[in-house]
């Protein structure tokens, strides 16, 4: 009766916990299966490595010079003229820069544009039920087409992080330049707080990021339903929930960080 | 095979539901290759299979036969343990298959053949690849020996010569026998069939029936084929399961259930609008 009751009132939230359930489940099969030989999987991790290197360079390299360039370069910058402290910029870009825009911006960049032809690529296989027919034919699915997902969104988000954080402090200069700045005192607060831990932090925090894009949008293409529209329900639902997974493992990642080395919360 | 005993239902509006079904199943004279045992699948607040208690024998060529949305494509998934049962069980050759472990089950759906509705052909490969897939994945065999199994099933087929063409440049029709001669490089045991006859016209269906028989009586095997087109099943069908409403209604030789004196088996077999199936 209560069950019953509960199921009635709660159907999503028991939804939204089957379906984060499922997705560990995958998480757990993908790394056993790309850890565990046979690895037949090297010609599709080269092809959907350079499918997203193709795919995002472009709007990352505009969306990190833009963002950076008008949210922590103009506004910011407009802030520090009022303390006469416009020569923080650059160390202000290593907070804002290195540490959350540039691993944000990549993994959305990444989720919306790979991620999405991922989910819309497996999704449309599933309705075909060609990834049926893959298993009937004995192979394994999470190896063959999760795990080289899997891998390439990682390493290629990753890699990815480095772009963007040279591309974003590009935005940076701009920015002081814009404020009719020298670029020394700009470089030289950036160098005075920026640390390995800062560089590091950044590059790891991105490429899990780009773990959880992986396994929600191949986790969401490979459990679509219903047709064309089908596909489409799933490719939204995969960029929703991937927004929402970077953004509660960013708040983990980044209080964990600072825990664990108070050394990057004094500022220079 | 023995003769099971009626299922019994229990009282009250269950009992009405299932007024026809009286689950007997005719012997076939040869041995189940495939057993549904209580079989229950639901999807959500969905129950599609309820029971489902189901034989399909050695060296025949069975039907599944039934209205749309009563579980028949569910249990094509069942047999290849691409779904598991809520409860129940499905034995292939004596082997539980909800029990089996993934290499095992891996291992075991290689003497599957499936043709799913579309044919569902890799749309990254041509036809010619899409058919060599299993061979290529599955055997030793050097690239000249596949090419000759290929290239037969190909002809037998009717698609010698159509090896380049990719499959969005085929016809539903093409695609399904495409998907045919791919289920077949393997010589399977069990070829199971998910409505060959959707979406192609009756002289391409009947044509398609002619070629499951002729394949059939060449290969042997049990074959399955699902389907609710009554033509289809008097052309092809040795042994006939009638399913509504996740159960089983009767099952049998094909010649005893054309004859069946059950009010819904004589009204879906014959294509009656009269009887006790409406559009509910």
């Amino acid at each position: 009766m209560v069950r019953s009751v509960a199921e009635r009132a709660f159907p999503s939230i028991r939804h939204v916990l089957e379906e984060f359930g499922d997705m560990m489940i995958l998480t757990g099969k993908t790394i056993w299966s790309a850890l565990r030989p046979p690895y037949p999987y090297g010609g599709e991790f080269v092809s959907q490595f350079l499918f997203a290197l193709r795919l995002v360079w472009f709007p990352l390299l505009v969306s990190t010079v833009a963002i950076n360039y008008g949210a922590p370069g103009l506004q910011a910058g407009d802030f520090l003229t009022l303390f006469g402290a416009l020569d923080r910029l650059g160390g202000f870009f290593v907070l804002a820069a290195i540490r959350e825009i540039g691993p944000l911006i990549t993994s959305i960049v990444v989720a919306g544009v790979a991620g999405t032809a991922i989910t819309a690529d497996l999704g449309a296989r599933k309705v075909r039920e060609e990834l049926d027919a893959l298993q009937v034919l004995g192979v394994d699915p999470v190896k063959n087409l999760v795990v080289p997902r899997f891998l390439a969104l990682m390493v290629v988000t990753g890699l990815f992080d480095i772009y963007a954080l040279l591309f974003g402090i590009f935005g940076g200069i701009l920015a002081a330049l814009s404020f009719g700045q020298p670029l020394g005192p700009f470089w030289g607060t950036l160098f005075a707080n920026a640390s390995v831990t800062d560089l590091w932090g950044s590059v790891l925090k991105t490429t899990i990021f780009g773990a959880i894009v992986a396994i929600v949008c191949c986790y969401k293409g490979m459990s679509a339903s219903g047709g064309a529209e089908g596909v489409g329900r799933a490719v939204n639902e995969a960029v929703v929930i991937s927004f929402l997974g970077i953004g509660a493992f960013n708040y983990v990642f980044t209080q964990t960080l600072l825990a664990t080395h108070p050394n990057i919360l004094v500022i220079k | 095979m023995a003769v099971h005993e009626p299922q019994r239902s229990s009282p009250g509006s269950e009992e009405q539901e299932f007024e026809f079904h009286t689950g007997e199943i005719r012997a076939s004279g040869e041995p189940d290759a495939i057993e549904f045992v209580d079989v229950h699948k639901s999807f959500g607040r969905n129950h599609v299979l309820r029971g489902l208690n189901m034989s399909l024998p050695e060296n025949k060529i069975s039907m599944i036969l039934g209205p749309s949305g009563t579980g028949k494509s569910v249990c094509i998934k069942h047999i290849v343990g691409l779904l598991y049962p809520d409860s129940g069980d499905v034995i292939v050759h004596g082997e539980s298959i909800p029990s089996l472990r993934d290499a095992e089950l891996f291992e075991t759906r290689k003497k599957f053949g499936v043709l799913f509705q579309d044919g569902a052909l890799f749309g990254s490969m041509n036809l010619w690849d899409n058919v060599a897939f299993p061979l290529r994945q599955h055997t030793e065999k050097g690239e000249d020996e596949i090419g000759e199994i290929v290239n037969r099933r190909m002809r037998e087929v009717g698609l010698g010569g159509e090896g380049a063409k990719m499959p969005n440049e085929l016809s539903g029709g093409m695609r399904k026998r495409a998907g045919f001669a791919r289920s077949l490089v393997l010589d399977p045991e069990i070829v199971l069939f998910d409505e060959p006859d959707s979406g192609l016209d009756p002289v391409r269906t009947a044509l398609l029936c002619e070629l499951i028989k002729e394949i059939h009586a060449e290969n042997g095997g049990c074959y399955v084929v699902i389907t609710h087109d009554i033509m289809s099943a008097r052309r092809v069908a040795e042994h006939i399961s009638v399913l509504w409403k996740g159960k089983i209604v009767e099952s049998g030789p094909a010649e005893e259930l054309f004859a069946s004196e059950n009010p819904f088996v004589r009204q879906f077999l014959s294509g009656e609008s009269a009887g006790p199936l409406g559009m509910e």
